[in-house]
C-alpha cells in the first residue's frame, strides 16, 4: 500500500487548496498516472487531472510529485522510493480542478515566439534538406513536448508574468539554430527586452524539471549571445 | 473564474543547486551592499583627524569583529566565485556541468576559508 496525498481544490466550491489521502493498492512497475486511475476508478470519482497518451509523449500530465515537476506517466511510485506520495497541481499557474491547471499563458507565450519554420524561399521541389552535422544542432530542443513542467518551475516565470519562460524560449532558439529558416533577425527581436531572454537568470530550474532532459539554460544563453551580436 | 493562482513561495521552484547558488548570490550582495555603506562610514571617520580613526580601528580590530570578518570573508568568497559561475554560463561555457562547478566553488570558498581561518586563528584567540 501506498499512501498518496492528493491536492484537492475545486475554485467554484474552496476556498484553498486541500490535500486528502488515498490508500492505493501499488503494483510493482505502477506508475503514479496509473495510481491516479486506480483513485478515479476505486475511490473518488471526483478527482480531476490531465493526460493522454500514457507514454510521456503528449505533455499532458505534468504534475508535482514529491516536490518535483515531472510527468505522472513517466514517473514509477518504485523509483520515487516514498512511502507518501504527495501530488499536486503544477505551481505558479492558475488551477482549473485539482491537478488540472490553465496552460492559456504558457501557449500565448509560446505563440508569440513564432513556433514555426519562416523562409520565404520557395520550397524546393522535394524538400529542405539539412545535413546530418546541421540537425545535430537542434537535436536536443527539438525533443520538447509542451508539458509546462519548466515553465510552472521557472521562478522568473512565476515572479514576471510576462518572461517569455524557458520553453517558448527553448522554441525560439530551435528554430534560430535551424539551418532551413531565414528569420534570424526576426526571431531575435521577438526574445529581446526585458521580458526576453535576458530575464533568465539562470536558476536551472527548468533543467532540473525536464522530463526529456533538455537544458533551456543552454538555448537561451545562446539566445542572449545572439542578441549581443555573436553568431551561434 | 481562471484567477485562482495558488499562493507558493518561490521556494516551491527549488530543486537543484541552482536555485540555492541564485538565492546565496542574492543574500550575500544584498549583505556586502550593506558592509560597503558600513565601511564608507568607517573610513569617513579618518576626516575626523588621526586620534577618532584610530580609536575605531582600535575597536575595529577587538575580537567580535574579527570573527565578524570571517563571514564576510565567507559572503565575499561565495558572491565572488559564483560571480565567475555565472560569468561562464554568459561565456557559453559550462552550462550543462553547472552544478560541478557549483560545487567546485564551493570547495575552493571552503578551501580560501579554511586556510584563513587557520592564519586569523592567533588573532581571535588574543595572540
Amino acid at each position: 500500500m501506498v499512501t498518496f496525498k492528493i491536492e484537492r481544490f475545486d475554485p467554484d466550491v474552496d476556498k484553498a487548496p486541500y490535500f486528502k489521502t488515498y490508500e492505493v493498492m501499488a503494483e510493482k512497475e505502477m506508475s503514479v498516472l496509473e495510481a491516479l486511475f486506480y483513485i478515479v476508478e476505486n475511490l473518488d470519482g471526483s478527482l480531476a487531472f490531465r493526460y493522454s497518451c500514457r507514454g510521456a509523449v503528449c505533455g499532458s500530465c505534468a504534475m508535482r510529485i514529491n516536490g518535483k515537476n515531472r510527468l505522472a506517466c513517466q514517473t514509477l511510485i518504485k523509483t520515487l522510493r516514498a512511502k507518501t506520495i504527495t501530488v499536486s497541481a503544477l505551481p505558479h499557474l492558475p488551477v482549473i480542478k485539482d491537478l488540472v491547471v490553465d496552460m492559456d499563458h504558457f501557449f500565448a507565450k509560446y505563440e508569440k515566439v513564432k513556433p514555426y519554420l519562416i523562409n520565404p524561399s520557395p520550397a524546393p521541389a522535394k524538400e529542405r534538406t539539412q545535413s546530418v552535422k546541421e540537425r545535430a544542432r537542434i537535436d536536443e530542443m527539438i525533443n520538447c513536448i509542451l508539458c509546462g513542467a519548466c515553465y510552472s518551475a521557472c521562478t522568473v516565470a512565476a515572479t514576471d508574468p510576462q518572461f517569455l519562460g524557458p520553453a517558448a524560449l527553448t522554441k525560439a532558439y530551435r528554430f534560430l539554430a535551424d539551418s532551413r529558416d531565414a528569420a534570424r533577425g526576426e526571431r531575435l527581436k521577438l526574445v529581446d527586452g526585458e521580458h526576453g531572454a535576458l530575464r533568465c537568470h539562470t536558476l536551472f530550474n527548468c533543467a532540473e524539471a525536464c522530463p526529456k532532459y533538455i537544458v533551456p539554460t543552454y538555448s537561451i544563453q545562446k539566445l542572449k549571445g545572439g542578441l549581443y551580436g555573436k553568431q551561434s | 473564474m481562471l484567477n485562482n493562482l495558488k499562493k507558493e513561495s518561490i521556494l516551491a521552484c527549488q530543486s537543484g543547486v541552482g536555485m540555492w547558488a541564485f538565492l546565496l548570490h542574492r543574500l550575500t550582495g544584498l549583505a556586502l551592499i550593506f558592509y560597503l555603506l558600513m565601511h564608507i562610514m568607517v573610513i569617513s571617520t579618518s576626516l575626523r583627524g588621526p586620534h577618532a580613526f584610530n580609536q575605531l580601528l582600535a575597536v575595529l580590530t577587538s575580537q567580535p569583529f574579527i570573527i565578524a570578518d570571517l563571514g564576510l570573508l565567507a559572503a565575499v568568497l561565495f558572491h565572488g566565485l559564483n560571480g565567475i559561475r555565472i560569468l561562464f554560463f554568459d561565456l557559453g561555457v559550462g552550462i550543462r556541468i553547472q552544478k560541478i562547478i557549483f560545487w567546485a566553488v564551493i570547495a575552493a570558498a571552503a578551501l580560501i576559508w579554511g586556510v584563513t581561518l587557520y592564519l586569523t586563528l592567533p588573532f581571535i584567540m588574543g595572540k
